[in-house]
């Protein structure tokens, strides 16, 4: 037998039971908390919803050709912020017009269609910023076919800013969840450290340093922590993604399921995951000296 | 060889005891008989290395415990077996965690090994059968029994014990004697702090030698102990 015992997993090894209860209870926990944080890396928090209902309509002048109106279209479609830039031609504006106004067909008389073609403008939902709508209305302005750039100046920076203060709301409660787990973690911790107590001072008493206990127990914490937290996420994205498949409706708020696969969906995952190892670790580490104080 | 120099201990604002000398040669079972409150138990935790003496030092192998490396201390902690004359009560233990933690801290031993040598140990201190025993349910004596078999599943190079035969009663007396004698003839060294030396073993140990409120006697191996003996 070696001199030096291995402390990796000493309370599983010590206290199984009570460490099944509790790391079952933290896996559906990060179930939720995956789910959670997966919908509001897809959504943006409120800034997808608002962006599916936010456009930009760049009117044309009447006498821009089609093929040159198309042209346009693509090349505003080209810009960094922009998600979908369509033409729609004064047939459709009229068409559009009259769902809208039933009865203004009169409107239409012996001088034709009084509509221009427009090119109607969406921003990706990421990049819904003051700045990047300034941006595309910027652009759009200086190109001599366009008449008149419609982008909502004197209502979009109130809609932004309540769309910030949502997705800082969102972003709030899914902290405030996180510091909830990890309050009642140093809590399950402590209990656990002072149910083991009499196990440890037997340890130490047969030379095995107290630090060393602790760290080894910090690090199997945060090792299973980080365990847990990946496949609840996993789960939760799981979920998430049959949510989405059966019910389309929600892709409008949430955003598409294709999503959830992206570089930057799993590395988000991957660093909440960590922060969960992290704070697992912290709050075993914190657990173990407040039973230690507690015994003092 | 474990050796105490001039070792002196305050507590409870007065002396106890103050420039003792010891030596506990290896591969041999000590007795320290001494009556109730002389600080028996504080002399095996200043030799265990789990209190440092208020004066003196002890010397493992020629190495200083409490003036040297603190990392030296550690191994020799981890190379004892320590049974507590008050052993543990914690209603959540059976007999089989004992082992099961005793394991852990010699440096883990495989499931099925550490059954096997718990059952056989158990047997061996009249407790067949006894690992799914809850420790706060035993008795003194089987309590006692039971975390010496414990201690003794890691096979510690020294091994402290702290009023176990008192502990374990009469019936059992003869049985730890022999299991003692067994271990120093297989090169370990025991130490028992007692309040005084069962009247069988002083006939085969002699008078053993004062120290201060103690006696130390040295347990005869086998043979010795047959001419000591009478009967």
């Amino acid at each position: 037998m070696s001199e030096r015992p291995s402390l990796w997993w000493i309370d599983w090894r010590l206290s199984r039971g009570p460490l099944v209860r509790e790391a079952t209870g933290r896996f559906l926990f990060f179930c939720l908390l995956g789910f959670a944080l997966l919908s509001l890396i897809l959504s943006g928090g409120a800034g997808r919803f608002i962006a599916d209902r936010y456009a930009i309509t760049a009117v044309l002048r009447t006498e821009v050709p089609q093929a040159e109106a198309e042209g346009l279209a693509r090349k505003v479609a080209a810009l960094p912020p922009v998600r979908s830039a369509a033409y729609r031609d004064p047939e459709v504006a009229w068409k559009e017009f009259l769902r809208a106004y039933p009865g203004m067909e009169p409107l239409r008389g012996a001088g034709g269609n009084p509509l221009p073609g427009y090119i109607e403008i969406r921003i990706r939902p990421e990049r819904l910023t003051g700045a990047d709508v300034r941006l595309v209305t910027s652009a759009l302005r200086s190109v001599s076919h366009v008449e008149q750039v419609l982008a909502g100046d004197e209502w979009l920076p109130r809609l932004l800013r309540a769309e910030h203060i949502v997705s800082w709301a969102f972003r709030g409660i899914f902290g405030a969840f996180l510091a909830g787990f990890f309050l009642v973690c140093r809590l399950q911790e402590r209990a656990r450290a002072v149910a083991l107590a009499g196990d440890f001072a037997f340890l130490a008493e047969r030379g095995v340093p107290a630090g060393r206990l602790a760290f080894f127990r910090a690090a199997g914490a945060a090792v299973s922590g980080f365990l847990l937290a990946a496949a609840g996420t996993a789960a939760g994205g799981g979920a998430l993604f049959l949510s989405l498949r059966t019910f389309p409706f929600l892709e409008n708020v949430i955003g598409p399921s294709y999503e959830l696969i992206l570089p930057r969906t799993v590395a988000a995952a991957a660093l909440f995951s960590l922060v969960v190892a992290l704070l697992s670790g912290a709050a075993s580490l914190l657990g173990w000296m407040a039973a230690r104080s507690r015994r003092k | 060889m474990i050796e105490g120099f001039r070792l002196g201990v305050f507590s409870r604002g007065a002396t106890i005891w103050d420039g003792l000398d010891f030596a506990f040669g290896d591969a041999a079972a000590w007795l320290v008989a001494g009556p109730p409150s002389s600080g028996k138990t504080l002399l095996l935790s200043v030799l265990r290395g789990e209190r440092r003496p208020d004066a003196g030092d002890v010397v493992v192998s020629g190495e200083s415990l409490y003036r040297g490396d603190a990392s030296l201390v550690r191994a020799w902690r981890a190379s004892c077996g320590h049974v507590a004359e008050h052993a543990t009560a914690d209603g959540r233990l059976t007999v089989g965690d004992l082992f099961r933690r005793s394991a852990m801290a010699g440096g883990g031993v495989r499931e099925g090994e550490r059954k096997e040598r718990a059952d056989r140990l158990l047997e061996m201190v009249g407790l067949p059968g006894a690992t799914e025993w809850r420790v706060a349910e035993l008795s003194i004596s089987e309590r006692v029994r039971a975390c010496l078999a414990a201690e003794l599943l890691r096979g510690p190079k020294v091994l402290f014990c702290d009023g176990v035969v008192a502990g374990a009663g009469i019936p059992f007396r003869e049985m730890l004697r022999g299991l003692f004698r067994a271990l120093a003839r297989e090169g370990n060294t025991v130490v028992l702090a007692e309040r005084a030396i069962p009247e069988r073993w002083a006939l085969a140990a002699g008078d053993g030698e004062p120290v201060g409120p103690f006696r130390v006697y040295r347990l005869p191996g086998p043979a010795a102990a047959v001419k000591g003996e009478p009967g």
